[in-house]
């Protein structure tokens, strides 16, 4: 019992301290000027998103994608649950996929955090800039969709760091 | 496979899937951004981004600090201490002329207008993906800011209006938003048109005056201000200035480009506007809740 009890305060402890780095991605992301360079900003709650989800599973992935994508929502003004929805189904797929056919290291999840950043920023800019018809979409997207994806995926194994550090240090006995 | 998807937890997923659909069509029929559960949760977040925002000064050029105090100590090791005490120091003077520079501006701001109430405001937020200096600030509705209220610089420039205001924040939309109208006139002529943004200029944090006459003796320099017509913007607020006249299109008529007074994409502090006398005399709240129902009916 006691053993039980234990093992589900670590699992608490470990999802507390997701979900603050969670807090603390959102607030960097959101912050104004942090790291911007020619006007491109990094992205945060992603990677941290992408990389709970390649370290817990996908089902505990997804769901905490949809945490970070509503937080992403509501940070930015954003109509609710349309980044979250996207996050669920990004990390959810990526997860998998690193199951399956990746090992889990630095350069491969700067990769899937590469494209799962691209996939993201470019529905975004696919319902708020090309489908209402502004101008000058191809220089948007060369000179701001595509460095942003890359400046956080270079960006990305900070996030891995942390997920990875909180995941080895609450790890509950097998009893 | 077909266990994965028959799976109790793959139907869960699905669930939420489906809810946050909901959730977004609720939004979208509502005509609101925000959600009640947003409300709640930019209430939290506001202290995070608040103390956030305020360090953000120091981040950018934190490297530069640190380089800087190591060569510090490196030279003069028993300064430590003191070093330290005048960084405090430093830093709490900083603070209180940042403040002290607000109070200025607001001051002289209120002199100039004294129809205008204002209410000082620090930008706290800006998201990666926004495309037109959309931005948050640390005041909202328990504070008597507004849907609609008028957001200026510090030099009294145009900036925008309040999309959305939650309790403890809002989200302002800036002219350089494409759609976001505002009535006004090149002060020199007395042309008058309609300010808004442009997706062509907006990344050079510009906008355009839209349908001058073809004939028009406006010229690059000229000042741009707001008329107070429609009741949404307060008369005489300074916009910015014309950089370039083009013709239309169409070839009937004139937009000039307007270089803002305030640089959007950079703005720390704002003022809000969060009450006024419209040109017809009118209270600003009362045209705005007459403008609300309106585009309620």
């Amino acid at each position: 019992m006691t053993s039980r009890r234990k093992r589900n305060l670590i699992l608490v402890a470990k999802w507390v301290c997701y979900f603050v780095v969670l807090l603390l991605a959102a607030t960097l992301q959101s912050l104004p000027g942090f790291l911007q360079i020619a006007g491109v900003k990094p992205l945060f709650i992603l990677p941290v998103c992408l990389g709970v989800a390649v370290y817990e599973g996908e089902y505990p992935g997804a769901f905490f994608a949809i945490a970070g994508g509503l937080l992403w929502d509501w940070t930015a003004g954003r109509v609710s649950g349309l980044m979250a929805l996207g996050l669920m189904v990004v990390c959810f797929t990526a997860s998998m996929l690193v199951e399956m056919y990746l090992r889990v290291n630095f350069i491969n999840f700067v990769l899937v955090c590469g494209a799962c950043c691209l996939l993201v920023t470019s529905m975004d800019f696919l319902f708020y800039y090309l489908m209402p018809g502004y101008a000058a979409p191809a220089q948007r997207y060369l000179t701001m969709v595509l460095p942003m994806s890359l400046y956080s995926a270079l960006l990305s194994p900070l996030a891995m760091i942390a997920v990875r550090w909180i995941a080895g240090r609450f790890v509950p006995d097998n009893q | 496979m077909k266990d994965f998807f028959y799976s109790k937890k793959f139907k869960v997923l699905v669930a939420v899937a489906v809810l946050l659909g909901g959730i977004m069509a609720w939004a979208g029929a509502n005509g609101r951004l925000a959600s009640a559960p947003e409300e709640i949760l930019s209430a939290i977040l506001a202290p995070f981004q608040q103390g956030a925002s305020a360090v953000s000064g120091g981040v950018n050029g934190l490297l530069d600090k640190y380089v800087r105090i190591d060569s510090i100590l490196a030279e003069n090791e028993a300064l430590k201490q003191e070093n330290w005490e005048l960084r405090d120091q430093l830093v709490e003077y900083d603070r209180l002329k940042a403040e002290n520079d607000a109070y200025k501006e607001r001051e002289r701001l209120e002199e100039d207008s004294p129809e205008y109430t204002y209410a000082s405001a620090f930008v706290i937020g800006r998201d990666p993906l926004e495309q037109f200096g959309g931005f948050t600030i640390d005041l909202g509705t328990l504070d008597g800011v507004q849907t609609g209220d008028v957001v200026v610089s510090d030099q009294g420039y145009l900036v925008g209006r309040v999309l959305e205001a939650g309790p403890a924040s809002s989200k302002v939309m800036t002219i350089l938003q494409p759609g976001s109208y505002a009535a006004c006139v090149v002060s020199r002529t007395r042309d008058s048109s309609n300010l808004n943004g442009s997706s062509q200029y907006a990344s050079s944090g510009q906008c355009v005056l839209e349908n001058l006459s073809r004939d028009t003796l406006a010229t690059v320099g000229d000042e741009i201000i707001t008329t107070g017509l429609g009741g949404e913007f307060p008369p005489d607020i300074r916009v910015g200035t014309i950089e370039e006249i083009l013709p239309e299109e169409s070839g009937r008529s004139s937009i000039a480009v307007i270089q803002p007074g305030a640089d959007i994409n950079d703005l720390k502090h704002v003022f809000v506007i969060t009450d006024f006398e419209t040109a017809s005399g009118q209270q600003a709240q009362e045209a705005t809740s007459g403008a609300q129902s309106q585009a309620a009916g």
